[in-house]
């Protein structure tokens, strides 16, 4: 069991304790502690935010027992859903937008007979949460990416560097560096010429 | 497995369950809205097996509605919708903010619509709401849905499908199958890899 420790941050008033394995830089925002309500990783790093990162009002991590989260150097969380029993990492000056959901695990195996077991299980937890034990692959988001509100990324995604996610798109499949991608499931739209990448 | 006897009543976090509500033991329902919008009039409304979490739910059924939930089912922020009738099987797992609607809840041809709008609107006089189409939504046994995912009324799936996350649901999941996407399609069976 990690310990967990009240944290406060500027103008927070949720009394949510934060696990003291969450290494905040200092020059990183937090809009409140109940971003991490639901983060009970066992791991030596449970999320690590860089400097000058930002994790806004909204942000939750739901990370399970083995999940580790990073978010590089300058990176933006407006109201985004994690969900990580493996690893998600978010590269620097990298923005998601609101409501975006990253899930590196469907939190119930996709076997029949193994989600049935979880299932008749899981009643008798207080409280009842999975155990994160549910197969996961962890998520890898680069830097300068940009995903549009409403999107949902899942298990095993790659997400190249300076790549855009179109709002409300669900991404499947890896996602080349420099390429807009968009829609359900998302395809890829566009990819920026070296003059857009290199001025 | 884990057990407990005698086995805890079912619970409701935010108040009294209505009257016209069965529920199993030991389901735990949570959230403040979960009946906000219950309306429904027939006895019972709706049905709720043993050993449920239904976190966060709305379960917003219509006065002539009735939906049953089977045994072992896990709901986190969904939205049920009914106006005639929704049957979900045992161990159903759904994901947050998915929606489940048995009905357009107004009639889709322009000049209906027009005067339904004006029976809803607060110049309506007593005015007649008009028919709009409403089938069952049936979900079997041991399917997922995931986060975001959206079944529209007369859908059936099948026991043991999967619904990917935000799929949009207008047609009939066969059993052991797997769909995503807007509209959702089939991407193959329930539990190869994506």
């Amino acid at each position: 069991m990690i310990d967990r420790t009240l944290r406060q941050f500027d103008g927070d008033w949720e009394p949510v304790s934060v696990p003291n394995n969450v290494q905040i830089d200092e020059s990183a925002y937090v809009y409140s502690a109940a971003a991490f309500e639901l983060c009970r990783s066992d791991a030596p790093v449970a999320v690590r935010l860089g400097r000058g990162s930002q994790v806004n009002d909204g942000t939750l991590f739901d990370v399970g027992p083995l999940g580790h989260v990073e978010v590089g150097e300058g990176g933006m969380l407006n109201a985004v859903c994690i969900l990580c029993d493996a690893g998600i990492s978010i590269g620097d000056y990298t923005m998601i937008s609101w409501s975006v959901v990253l899930m590196d695990t469907y939190r119930f195996s996709l076997n029949v007979d193994h989600r049935r077991d979880e299932l008749r299980a899981l009643p008798f937890r207080d409280p009842r949460r999975s155990l994160g034990r549910a197969p996961a692959r962890p998520i890898t988001i680069g830097g300068n990416v940009w995903i549009g509100f409403d999107a949902i990324v899942l298990p095993g995604v790659t997400i190249g560097e300076g790549s855009i996610v179109g709002a409300r798109s669900v991404v499947a499949e890896d996602v080349p560096p420099y390429t807009i991608v968009a829609g359900n499931p998302a395809r890829p739209v566009r990819r920026f010429t070296h003059q857009e990448v290199q001025p | 497995m884990d057990q407990m006897y005698p086995l805890p009543a079912a619970r409701w976090a935010s108040g009294n369950i209505p009257d016209n509500v069965t529920v199993g033991l030991n389901t735990l329902i949570t959230g403040p809205k979960a009946f906000q919008r219950f309306r429904g009039t027939r006895q019972p409304a709706l049905v709720i097996g043993q050993h449920c979490t239904l976190d966060g739910v709305s379960l917003a059924i219509n006065p002539q509605g009735f939906v049953q939930i089977g045994d072992y089912c896990a709901f986190y922020g969904s939205i049920i919708l009914c106006e005639l009738e929704v049957r979900i099987g045992q161990g159903v797992v759904m994901g947050w903010n998915t929606v489940i609607s048995d009905s357009d809840f107004h009639p889709t041809e322009p000049a209906e619509r027009l005067a339904d709008a004006i029976a809803c609107s607060m110049l309506a006089a007593g005015r007649p709401r008009r028919a709009y189409p409403s089938r069952p939504v049936v979900i079997g046994d041991d399917v997922y849905v995931g986060h975001a995912a959206t079944i529209l009324k007369g859908v059936t799936v099948g026991a043991g499908a999967i619904i990917e996350p935000g799929a949009m649901v207008t047609r009939d999941v066969p059993a052991g199958m797997r769909v995503m996407g807007n509209p959702a399609q089939l991407i193959g069976p329930a539990e190869e890899e994506p």
